[in-house]
């Protein structure tokens, strides 16, 4: 009993928390249906102003600079005001131009301003934790409930403050006029502009309060753990989420139950599940998947939130105004689409120039770099069957990719190795039974995973499958019988054929090319098929694809599988060439970089993938030579953030938007029609 | 059991008993039964509002009724759903057109005989000569589906959806031919046509009978549609409110009152 109290004591303390920013996810959501992801560094930067505030003087840039050190709640107030104003700007900037946009755009967007300001805040603040200072108020004697319970004044604090603030954002909402007009544009945003509401004033406002609150969230939890980092908006962010998920997204009591269940949850399954601490983030997203399989439209909201208009993610334009930039935009999207759709002389093009790229080029640094663009082309080109042709926003591919790696490192050094003693040399072979298999296990994986989501859409997809990809990795990290934890697994031979081993950066690169080559031609053949028209259909209009006779539900699985196949495949190679992995090497921010580089190159293009991956890699590394990026490294993030909400803004549809592939096989025409361009 | 012999007439194709809807408290279609014979050109009609599209979207597997059931072919197909509709013979068209955006016209042609395709996936990755053939042989019955409704082979590479509007029309009914179906269901095909591309579209709904599939057809014209059906379906509030052959139907006082009115 006591120890129970506690924990329901702990979980309210959490659960206020979560809360707090789960009404931020839950207002802007109803208000313009985007899932800012950028709320958890909003909540992460709430905690590094008010500490800052608070303290006498601060490192920032690695400069001392002199602080005002107000109290706690003079400084909360400062850093809620101004992280208020940056979301305010954020969307301005940011979001805006994207409000006609397609879906995935601003999804994207609100993914780039996260890392843009993550990266900010570690460039500003440092890596290292910032102390959260002591308020006078936190070295009052605890109080004791029950005679056992112990609750910290702070704590009572955190919850008084959340269920005044929630208390008051109701009554705002209810009773006054932007709070009606609030609920008005949730409603009809296009009925609530011709009645003469300023729908820009009320988003804006939305996303001031929900900053607002992200912050209020933030420092309150940095007070209640003691500390600020760069990286502590991310996992509390998507558990908001979560929690807003849970109570139904758009509704602020859901928010609230939401997060109070969550933060129940959390501190009783950390405090009576064997080994529970390690598991608790795994707790939560498992009762996210399996709420959004049971009832999508979380505990409290309407059903119809789980649909997202019909059409290709990325189709359609921005409203945002002519300029040289856009013009610019448009002429590399038409080279990048001559490339991309060109067909197989522009492939076989590419490849002889990877070819000679690869046998003249010195540097074994740069063929380094080339082989991993190889890699992540590879890897994007699966995920481009899943979210560029079938039109399913998946952000859980990583964990199909780890189950490659993981698969081909488990069997070669944890068991042959470590418990027969057999030398990696003398099964080489090993590893090209590896790849077909592991392809086969991660489809499978990707099946399973699938099932599950066949019902949802849009927004809804995209979190089941990211609480999928997070639950894999914090197995990853915590079974450690199978994966070796957090520790990863060393050693994993390079490869090998015949006895020779392809360890020099130029044979690798070789031999990543030739797994190139079968990948872009098995996804290429699926694609010019009925399989691929079926998976274009879908994304197009699912009712009429149905309609048509194609079985929705099944090639969707088969997009899942196609996908996860890839992934297992890639996985394998990356697995022995970079000879050690860790669970760190499959994080959220991987399948993000990924899709990205879908984007950037062309969803539903068979090189694209391949262009955005030599973009990304090839400009990362040439930034590493701009002595600004050199003394602050992160900016490079920052950077890639910062191109990527320009892309968006000017050229939501992506870079080579108007490259198409042909869906039909080639050669399959009759002799008198004509040839396809 | 010995089948019967010399029933009076064929058994209907598609034949829809007590069907019953209701979204939420609202009976959008009550208790209609309704038969489509075979081979015929049967006219769904009535005042807007009154359940047309409902009616067409329960004989398509879209909307599952609350209540009663559905015999197609002799066999009861209540329970598949939307794509089992579409196996077993049943294709149709949308009010609003709905062809595949970023799909050219041949390739959303192809999406209709889906079903028709067997390889499985390594055939198609290793090109194999059955998996070509059968891509070759539907390609070759898209363009002669193209030139039957009246397209020329030089639309079959553009955009499907920067066609104009009566093309296409004409590319989602040969899609929905494509699949060789038993009974085809165009809900308001000549919507927003002129009197001359009515009368095209006309002809190619009697032709598609002549190959031997029946038609349903959602129609405002009357003009049209009592020449060019041979039974008619009349509804009003969700309840049949006449049946028969047109002459007969439209001469009805109560179908008559319900398109014009009831005399007071």
């Amino acid at each position: 009993m006591d120890y129970l109290g506690q924990l329901l004591a702990n979980g309210l303390v959490l659960g206020a928390i979560y809360a707090l920013a789960a009404v931020a996810f839950t207002l802007v959501y109803g208000v313009v249906r985007l899932v800012n992801f950028a709320f958890g560094e909003l909540f992460m930067l709430g905690a590094f102003l008010t500490a800052s505030l608070m303290l006498p003087e601060v490192r920032l840039l690695g400069a001392i600079v002199p602080m005002p050190g107000f109290s706690l709640p003079v400084a909360a107030a400062g850093a809620i005001a101004l992280t208020a104003a940056l979301g305010v700007l954020v969307d301005r900037i940011a979001y805006r131009p994207l409000r006609n946009a397609p879906r995935l755009a601003p999804l994207i967007t609100s993914i780039a301003v996260s890392v843009v300001l993550q990266s900010l805040a570690q460039t500003v603040w440092g890596a290292e934790e910032l102390r959260f200072p002591e308020f006078h108020l936190a070295t009052l004697p605890p109080v004791v409930l029950f005679d056992s319970i112990y609750l910290s004044v702070m704590d009572l604090v955190v919850m008084a403050t959340a269920l005044a603030a929630m208390l008051g954002l109701s009554a705002f909402i209810a009773r006054s006029s932007l709070g009606r007009a609030m609920r008005a544009s949730a409603e009809d945003q296009m009925a609530a502009t011709l009645v003469g509401i300023p729908v820009n004033r009320v988003v804006a406002a939305a996303f001031a309060i929900g900053s607002g609150f992200a912050a209020l969230a933030g420092l309150l939890y940095a007070q209640t753990y003691g500390f600020a980092h760069s990286s502590m908006g991310f996992l509390p962010g998507l558990k908001a989420l979560t929690a807003a998920v849970l109570g139904g997204i758009g509704s602020i009591p859901g928010a609230a139950l939401g997060g109070l269940i969550l933060g129940l949850v959390e501190a009783l399954g950390s405090g009576y599940l064997p080994n529970g601490t390690a598991w608790k983030d795994a707790i939560s997203f498992v009762l996210l998947v399996g709420l959004l399989y049971l009832r999508p439209q979380g505990l409290l909201g309407k059903p119809e939130l789980n649909s997202a208009g019909r059409g290709s993610l990325l189709g359609g334009a921005s409203e945002f105004g002519a300029g040289w930039l856009r013009a610019a935009f448009g002429k590399l999207d038409g080279g990048l689409a001559r490339a991309a759709s060109a067909g197989t002389p522009a492939a076989l093009g590419l490849l002889a120039l990877a070819l000679v790229v690869g046998a003249l080029l010195p540097s074994d640094y740069w063929l380094r770099i080339l082989t991993l663009v190889v890699i992540y082309g590879m890897l994007a080109s699966g995920l481009n069957v899943i979210v560029g042709f079938a039109g399913l926003l998946d952000l859980g591919f990583v964990a199909f990719w780890a189950v490659g790696a993981y698969l081909t490192s488990i069997l070669f050094v944890l068991v042959l190795k470590d418990q027969f003693g057999v030398e990696p040399a003398t099964i080489w072979w090993l590893l090209y039974l590896n790849l077909p298999l592991a392809g086969l296990l991660a489809a499978g994986f990707a099946v399973m995973l699938g099932t599950p989501t066949l019902r949802l859409r849009g927004d809804y997809l995209a979190i089941m499958t990211l609480g999928f990809g997070e639950i894999v990795r914090v197995v990853a990290i915590n079974w450690m019988d199978l994966t070796n934890g957090p520790m990863g697994i060393r050693g994993i031979p390079a490869p090998n054929l015949f006895g020779i081993a392809l360890g020099s950066p130029r044979a690798q690169f070789f031999f990543a090319l030739a797994l190139a080559v079968v990948v872009v031609f098995a996804i290429a053949r699926l694609v010019r098929s009925y399989v691929g028209r079926a998976w274009v259909a879908i994304r197009e209009d699912e009712e009429a694809a149905e309609a048509m006779g194609v079985p929705t539900a099944r090639y969707k699985l088969y997009a899942y599988a196609a996908s996860g196949f890839v992934g297992g495949f890639v996985g394998v190679f990356y697995a022995h060439t970079q000879q050690y992995i860790s669970p760190l090497n499959f994080s959220l921010f991987e399948n993000i970089l990924l899709l990205m580089l879908v984007v950037l190159g062309g969803l539903g293009t068979f090189i694209g993938p391949f262009v955005g991956a030599l973009i990304w890699i090839v400009f990362l590394q040439l930034a590493l030579d701009l002595p600004f990026v050199q003394a602050y490294p992160e900016t490079r993030f920052a950077l890639l953030g910062i191109v990527l909400i320009v892309l968006m803004v000017f050229r939501p549809q992506g870079l080579a938007a108007s490259a198409r592939v042909a869906l039909t096989m080639p050669g399959a025409r009759p002799a008198n029609a004509k040839e396809a361009a | 059991m010995k089948p019967l012999t010399g029933a009076p007439s064929p058994a209907p194709l598609l034949e829809a008993r007590a069907i019953t809807v209701r979204f939420g408290g609202l009976q959008a279609v009550g208790d209609l039964d309704m038969a489509i014979g075979r081979n015929a050109i049967h006219g769904l009609i009535g005042p807007n509002g009154a359940g047309k599209t409902t009616v067409l979207n329960v004989l398509t597997g879209f909307v599952r009724p609350t209540e009663g059931e559905l015999v197609f072919d002799g066999a009861e197909i209540g329970g598949l759903g939307v794509n089992g509709f579409a196996r077993r013979g049943l294709a149709r068209t949308f009010q609003n057109i709905r062809l595949f955006g970023a799909m050219t016209v041949l390739e959303s042609v192809l999406v209709g005989a889906h079903q028709r395709f067997s390889a499985n996936a390594l055939s198609l990755v290793f090109g194999r000569r059955a998996a070509r053939a059968a891509e070759a042989a539907m390609i070759a019955r898209a363009y002669e589906l193209l030139a039957f409704v009246g397209l020329g082979a030089e639309v079959a590479d553009r955009v499907a959806t920067t066609l104009s509007y009566g093309h296409q029309r004409r590319v989602e009914i040969a899609r929905a031919l494509i699949s060789s179906p038993k009974l085809l269901l165009l809900d308001e095909p000549l919507a927003g046509m002129n009197a001359v591309e009515k009368a095209e579209i006309a002809d190619l709904v009697r032709q598609v009978r002549a190959q031997g599939i029946a038609v349903l057809l959602i129609e405002h014209d009357m003009q049209v549609v009592r020449r060019l059906c041979d039974h008619l379906t009349v509804l009003e509030y969700g309840r049949k409110l006449a049946d028969g052959p047109p002459e007969q139907v439209l001469a009805d006082p109560a179908v008559q009152a319900a398109y014009l009115g009831r005399a007071r």
